[in-house]
């Protein structure tokens, strides 16, 4: 390598957080998806009719929100984050001290609601909390400085505005498992439920997909104008779901909130459509079309809101417009991109120390990812028919299946860390001649 | 530096083609050089990136087209990049 090409890449790599900091978040996200899949398995019998409450199924559906979907969150934003708002994150520690409350937290809060022990719920509840706090000082502070991308940036405060929120009502619940009543439990769960997932997770997903999207077709930068416009639609719809929940109008200004929704939503695919139709690359595999399937449930979770909220509802609609909105679109989503990321991220390090890093694809592996695609989707289906059918024997084997599909994932993770770590002549792309 | 919105300046010289994505909003300086890199194809012509900041997931994207790149000396707002057809 020469001299140049070495300063080269120290300078551009001095503006990445080192790879143990993103990846330990990917990694455990990776765990706790398994983990996910198990305790659904183990509550698979309260799965078709479950409107809330202690046991597995809970702890399944936090292992998924806080240990796959904000683990991934904070893992991708942090990495992904200063590309957008051109201000590095200037601290190793906090990310790292972040994780190592994080990781034990959820852990405890998904042992605590799975084997009903209020004072360890409470205890990884604190933990969780005080995690997710830091990591908003740590995002709000990267966004204060922020140049550029005002749509990305706007989305993200949202977010974290959101998330805070969401910490106040999950304090909430947590206090009324322990016995002190915070905040009348119904309503603290419908805050809980929009907040967390169209609010925080939702408009994360939605903000960094105007970064993600684009990069991956190789197209130009959606509107900026619509982009904002989509966001801001999708915060005033929040609020308004908000205030229906706590009690002022609740009908109208629920309608309300699903119309905004759907509008925001609208103008969010419309901008992907038209991304991935003007980008340089059509072809983006299966990793899209779990993308494409992520925002069909979007909008199907909106329908089925307004399904509910009409008094259209069976005993099984709170159920599947959970798995609709976490399993459907969130999940599914995620993993879409995860598959597609992860490898890019990888080659981006590894690349630290030469002129050419190894290839995104020589990092990956096909075979896991296609034996999670298929097992991920039929999980999902199987739950759905089994919520339609209330049949919990369905609700296992779509839960063992999907257990199937994580493991397969967990492969695919643990072979890319490999070939990342490995030496240089196990990869094709590094070849002495292109050093 | 090009207004933010605008298309990138383009320009030949004797050391190849050059590109000018300083004040692109992401991703558009990637999008701009791929698509240059991609019109080069296989004719193996040097690419001159002038940007103002490390372009940290272009090169991903170069090592899967087979291409390299080599920053240049240039002044303390700006960062070159000679991109070329690996060997």
């Amino acid at each position: 390598m020469t001299p140049a090409a070495g300063a080269f890449l120290s300078g551009a790599t001095s503006r990445l957080l080192p790879m143990s900091i993103p990846f330990r978040f990917f990694g455990a996200a990776v765990a706790f998806h398994l983990c996910a899949w198990l305790a659904l398995l183990a509550g698979a019998d309260r799965v078709p009719r479950f409107s809330g409450g202690p046991g597995w199924t809970l702890a399944a559906l936090h292992l998924v929100t806080l240990g796959v979907l904000a683990m991934s969150a904070i893992g991708a934003s942090l990495q992904l984050l200063p590309v957008a708002t051109r201000q590095p994150v200037r601290s190793t520690r906090w990310p790292a001290a972040i994780w190592w409350l994080y990781t034990p937290g959820v852990a405890a809060l998904a042992l605590g609601m799975g084997r009903v022990v209020p004072g360890l719920l409470g205890a990884g509840a604190a933990a969780v909390v005080l995690a997710l706090i830091g990591y908003t000082v740590l995002v709000a502070v990267n966004l204060r400085g922020a140049r550029g991308m005002p749509a990305v940036v706007a989305h993200v405060w949202g977010a974290m505005g959101a998330l805070l929120l969401t910490l106040a009502t999950a304090l909430a619940l947590v206090g009324n498992y322990l016995g002190l009543s915070l905040l009348d439990h119904g309503t603290a769960l419908s805050l809980h439920i929009a907040l967390a997932a169209y609010g925080f997770m939702g408009l994360l997903a939605l903000g960094l997909s105007y970064v993600l999207v684009p990069m991956f077709a190789l197209a130009a930068a959606p509107d900026e104008r619509q982009a904002l416009a989509s966001g801001v639609l999708a915060v005033v719809a929040l609020a308004a779901a908000a205030m229906a929940a706590l009690g002022g109008a609740p009908q109208p200004l629920r309608l309300a909130a699903l119309a905004l929704g759907g509008v925001a939503a609208a103008v969010h695919l419309r901008l992907m459509r038209q991304a991935l139709r003007s980008g340089m690359r059509r072809e983006l595999g299966r990793s899209f079309t779990l993308v494409r399937i992520g925002w069909a449930a979007m909008v199907a979770s909106l329908a089925v809101a307004l399904a509910m909220a009409l008094g259209a509802g069976w005993a099984g609609a709170p159920a599947l417009f959970g798995l609709t909105l976490v399993g459907g679109w969130l999940l599914t989503f995620l993993l879409g991109l995860l598959q597609r990321i992860l490898p890019f991220l990888a080659s981006m390090h590894a690349g630290q120390g030469r002129r050419r890093p190894p290839t995104p694809s020589s990092l990956s592996s096909e075979r896991p990812l296609a034996v999670h695609f298929f097992c991920h989707l039929a999980a999902l289906a199987g739950l759905a028919l089994a919520i339609v059918t209330d049949n919990s024997a369905l609700a296992a084997m779509a839960a063992t299946v999907g257990a199937v599909g994580a493991a397969a994932f967990a492969v695919f993770f643990v072979t890319l860390i490999r070939r990342t770590r490995g030496p240089s002549k196990a990869l094709p792309t590094r070849a002495p001649s292109g050093s | 530096m090009n207004a933010p919105g605008a298309k990138p300046r383009r320009w030949r010289d004797a050391e190849g083609e050059h590109i000018d994505v300083r004040g692109l909003p992401p991703p558009q300086p990637l999008v701009e050089i791929l698509r240059l890199v991609h019109e080069q194809g296989s004719a193996g012509s040097t690419v001159i990136v002038h940007h103002d900041r490390d372009p940290l997931m272009l090169h991903p994207e170069l090592a899967a087209m087979g291409w390299s790149a080599e920053r240049l000396p240039a002044g303390p707002d700006e960062v070159v990049l000679r991109l070329e057809l690996a060997p």
